[in-house]
């Protein structure tokens, strides 16, 4: 008799181990959440860390510019949208390949390889006559004030991939 | 340059590079029959991808301005002098080159009385936007106008 008692758990341990489990979940409800935000830029997936397919094989590419185009997601404020991007790709002199983003360093129109009679072999802005040479460089006393931007690339199963585009300063 | 509060800030800090304004010169209408319906809807979207495009190419030098949006009905001698009140607002900034864009030919015959220039281009009634063919049409159409453009810029 004595000994079942003594196996019995007490009301007040009852209470004791009731409260602490009850207690013990809901400070885990309140943490949770917290330790989820706090490490939230964590568990996102790095923006724009993403490469997209430019849909052309290495051995495609050649000395001369090629003007291929991508599609990548982006996200202005609220709108989500597919916007088509137009990268200059091209093998340089030691064989690695470069992916130049035609966006004029100077208000943003798209430059264009060779386009204008008389600026052969030169990136060309239409709007207000910028000038680059083929390794993206800006041509001095021409509006721009840096080089093209270049596109993070790597090839994969021997197609092109790109990805960000990185800001050059002036050489 | 859109109507943006961010290309505007770079907008006036370059004022004297963006001299042309592009305005896209749609119609609307709610009574009309169930296809005109369709259609006009339609032109309404190839004229937004269309202005978005030429805008996205030549953004340090075009500004898209908002679309000028009147009744289909409406009589276009009253759009007209509308249309050059926006005129005179538009050059209050120092643009030099104002141009109007529809796909609505009735604005053809008004041409002469309107301040900036009329840029009309035909199009499809009805198609998918989705198609390769519309867009290369489409693309192709771009090029032309913004060629057309830039015959200007030279003079």
């Amino acid at each position: 008799m004595s000994e079942d008692k003594n196996k019995q758990v007490s009301r007040r341990q009852f209470l004791n181990y009731t409260l602490t489990g009850v207690g013990g979940f809901m400070a885990a409800g309140m943490l949770a959440p917290m330790v989820r935000f706090a490490i939230d830029p964590v568990l996102q997936p790095e923006a724009g860390g993403d490469f997209v397919s430019a849909e052309i094989a290495e051995e495609d590419i050649t000395t001369e510019p090629q003007r291929v185009t991508f599609k990548v997601e982006q996200v202005d404020a609220w709108y989500e949208s597919t916007v088509e991007k137009v990268a200059w790709v091209y093998k340089q002199e030691d064989g690695s390949i470069i992916a130049l983003d035609p966006t004029c360093t100077h208000l943003g129109c798209i430059v264009g390889w060779d386009s204008n009679e008389d600026h052969p072999d030169h990136f060309y802005c239409p709007c207000h006559g910028g000038l680059y040479t083929k390794d993206g460089v800006n041509v001095p006393n021409t509006p721009p004030t840096a080089p093209l931007s270049v596109y993070e690339q790597k090839i994969e199963n021997g197609i092109l991939y790109l990805g960000k585009s990185i800001p050059r300063e002036e050489a | 340059m859109k109507w943006k509060k961010q290309d505007i800030e770079q907008y006036v800090k370059a004022k004297e590079y963006i001299d042309t304004a592009i305005i896209p010169l749609v119609p609307f209408s709610m009574g009309s029959t169930d296809d005109e319906l369709t259609s006009l809807t339609y032109q309404n979207e190839v004229m937004d991808l269309f202005v978005d495009r030429v805008e996205r190419e030549y953004k340090g030098r075009i500004f898209r301005l908002p679309s000028y949006t009147y009744t289909k009905s409406s009589n276009l001698e009253n759009e007209m002098e509308r249309l050059n009140s926006f005129y005179e607002e538009i050059c209050k900034q120092p643009f030099k080159y104002v141009f109007y864009l529809t796909f609505d030919s009735k604005w053809k015959k008004f041409e002469k009385g309107l301040g900036g220039h009329l840029l009309w281009v035909p199009v499809m009634k009805d198609g998918d936007l989705n198609s390769e063919e519309t867009q290369k049409l489409l693309v192709d159409q771009m090029e032309q106008v913004t060629d057309l453009i830039q015959t200007y810029w030279v003079e």
